[in-house]
């Protein structure tokens, strides 16, 4: 039996984008056209400046492309609305990122729970889908701690429970690992592995991190903003 | 997004700069409601002053008397407009006017002459008791008169001697008697300092021969919760042909004196806020520049534009609340001493007289629903106002800016 054709989640279609600083024209990504397919654990590498992160930005609707088009499960990203773009941030994309980012005066429950309360889920349904994911991400009995009083990696981790817990098409990980030392970085790695595997979520990573690398089933390079056919 | 979970906690982790903002809304707040309650209660104290002196509340004349005060323009029959008066919860003071000159020694000088009956004229003014030397008018001492005090300069005259008066009669007669002054007045208004000539109205009729009718009857509401409009109608009704007119009507410049300072009271509040607006601002503006980071991921996971405006305004109100309470509770205590105690001038200035309302040297404050009301409606307001651009430039904050912005 032929394996099923997996769908195409996220379309990028000759996408540049330029930045003015000051005087200077910067074009962070040059004409890149790249296909994400569902269920992928894809890294987007690249030394610092390649455009990984503007990259993602784009994928991720925070930023719109100075040319092309980007298409996330078939909507063009660019023709949205401000708040239909907020809409589609909250229910189809879970972010994680390099400084973790968790709002200071929640605790890790509340902001795990924050994306769920922003969608207006009832608050029995939210507690039980928030104590699972916590469960999952290994964060059981650390439900009412506050950012200050975590660590590094399980920041990270509430960061991608508040990540999956909505159930994402695609979860947006910009160096998750980078702040985090190598213990905690393979047990971030093998977590965000097997929510692919098991939840079959999306992942795409900016990084140049090697051992994130290692674990991604593809590596997308890039240089100045291009895909690098080389490496 | 909680909003109601998230504003307070929001204050509480820059408590510092949350204590400091709300304690200056609070102060302010306190010190506009002790303004307030001061700033009405002088003008109820001049209000009162102003028609308590000399003029009442109302007052009623014939048709033409205003324009030509003549001493043949009487309104006729007064008993019975007494009588009618006296069932619309008003008290009358019915006077006679006439003008006449009085000599003392080798001074003399033109004066108005005011025939009252003592008695009524307490029910509806405090003269009597605006006394500089001497006794008030006696029902019994029929020679006995009271004197403006620049007229008793003039007259170069003191309590106890005699004063010459001359003027004709209504029936054409020469009108001439000798009185005795009983007293002299501190400063009331222009018009009665430099003319005043107060004797009893039985006194009047004699010198000049005014058998029936009166020239004015003043009046005083006995119940000060009606409103002046109400009780001027009601007088009208019963008035027949008379005119009855209040005392802003009557004292023009004095009321415009008194609306003036209320604007003042509104404009004072008003300057003093914006003071506050600048200091919310600033605190706002501040608590925004510290969080774009913060609102920059808000966005990112998905919060609206709206929401987050929402957020920033909760904060702000909030504090309002607080600030508001600690207003309200500090200022009306505040407010009430002074209503009961006043601010004691006296050993500054004594008791005076300015266009007309006589100038207590002790200032009342007066505790009202309006002097506790608007101060607290004047810091929501301002509070709302200045907020409204620290929450739009929070609310377009670009989160792929905001997210590397440390």
């Amino acid at each position: 039996m032929a394996p099923a054709e997996k769908k195409v989640i996220i379309s990028i279609q000759q996408v540049s984008k330029s930045y003015q600083q000051g005087k200077v024209k910067v074009n962070a990504v040059n004409d890149l056209s790249l296909d994400i397919e569902e269920g992928e654990f894809t890294a987007l590498c690249g030394p610092s400046g390649s455009g990984k992160t503007t990259l993602l930005n784009m994928i991720g609707g925070l930023d719109l492309p100075t040319e092309g088009v980007i298409k996330l499960e078939l909507q063009e990203l660019a023709q949205l609305s401000r708040m239909a773009l907020s809409h589609l941030r909250r229910d189809r994309i879970g972010f994680v990122f390099q400084a973790y980012n968790l709002i200071p005066v929640m605790t890790a429950y509340e902001n795990a729970e924050f994306v769920l309360a922003l969608q207006g889920m009832p608050k029995a349904q939210r507690r039980e889908r928030v104590m699972s994911i916590l469960k999952q991400v290994g964060l059981q009995g650390l439900e009412s701690r506050r950012p200050d009083e975590m660590s590094g990696g399980q920041q990270q981790r509430v960061a991608i429970a508040r990540a999956i817990v909505t159930h994402p098409a695609v979860v947006l990980a910009d160096e998750p690992t980078a702040n985090v030392d190598s213990e905690n970085a393979e047990a971030l790695l093998d977590l965000m592995e097997e929510l692919n595997q098991r939840e079959g979520i999306t992942f795409i990573f900016s990084t140049h991190d090697p051992r994130v690398m290692k674990r991604a089933r593809r590596l997308v390079y890039l240089r100045d903003g291009q895909l690098d056919p080389a490496a | 997004m909680n909003i109601v979970l998230l504003a307070p906690r929001n204050l509480l982790r820059s408590w510092h700069r949350s204590l400091v903002t709300t304690l200056a809304m609070g102060f302010a707040g306190v010190i506009m409601i002790v303004f307030a309650s001061l700033m009405d209660g002088m003008l109820q104290a001049s209000e009162r002053n102003a028609t308590m002196m000399n003029t009442g509340e109302l007052q009623l004349h014939a048709k033409t008397y205003l324009d030509d005060p003549d001493l043949y323009a009487v309104m006729h029959d007064e008993k019975a407009l007494l009588e009618k008066l006296s069932t619309v919860g008003v008290s009358a003071s019915p006077r006679l006017f006439a003008f006449a000159l009085a000599a003392a020694g080798s001074s003399s000088a033109g004066v108005q002459l005011r025939g009252i009956t003592p008695s009524r004229e307490a029910q509806v003014t405090e003269i009597h008791k605006h006394l500089m030397l001497g006794l008030w008018l006696d029902e019994v001492d029929t020679e006995g008169v009271v004197l403006g005090r620049k007229l008793a300069r003039s007259l170069n005259i003191k309590v106890g001697e005699e004063v010459i008066l001359l003027g004709q009669a209504s029936d054409g007669s020469m009108a001439n008697e000798i009185f005795r002054v009983r007293g002299i007045l501190k400063a009331v208004a222009d018009d009665i300092d430099r003319a005043g000539f107060f004797m009893l109205s039985s006194s009047f009729r004699k010198l000049m021969v005014v058998n029936e009718g009166v020239h004015e009857i003043a009046m005083k509401r006995l119940n000060q919760s009606d409103t002046l409009e109400t009780k001027q109608q009601q007088v009208q009704d019963i008035a027949g042909p008379y005119e009855v007119k209040d005392w802003r009507s009557l004292m023009p410049v004095i009321a415009r004196i008194l609306e003036l300072a209320d604007a003042q009271t509104i404009f004072m509040l008003l300057i003093t806020y914006v003071a506050v607006g600048m200091v919310i601002l600033n605190a706002m503006l501040m608590s925004v520049f510290e969080r774009i980071r913060e609102f920059g991921i808000m966005k990112a996971l998905g919060v609206n534009p709206w929401q987050i405006v929402q957020l920033v305004f909760a904060e702000a109100i909030l504090q309002a609340v607080v600030a508001s309470l600690f207003a309200l509770a500090m200022g009306a205590w505040l407010a009430l001493l002074l209503q009961e105690r006043g601010i004691d001038f006296s050993h500054m200035v004594s008791a005076t007289s300015f266009a007309g309302i006589a100038l207590e040297p002790v200032w009342y404050a007066q505790v009202s629903f309006r002097s506790l009301a608007l101060p607290i409606v004047f810091l929501f307001f301002m509070t709302l106002l200045a907020v409204i651009y620290p929450a739009i430039k929070a609310a377009l904050i670009k989160p792929v800016d905001a997210i590397h912005h440390f």
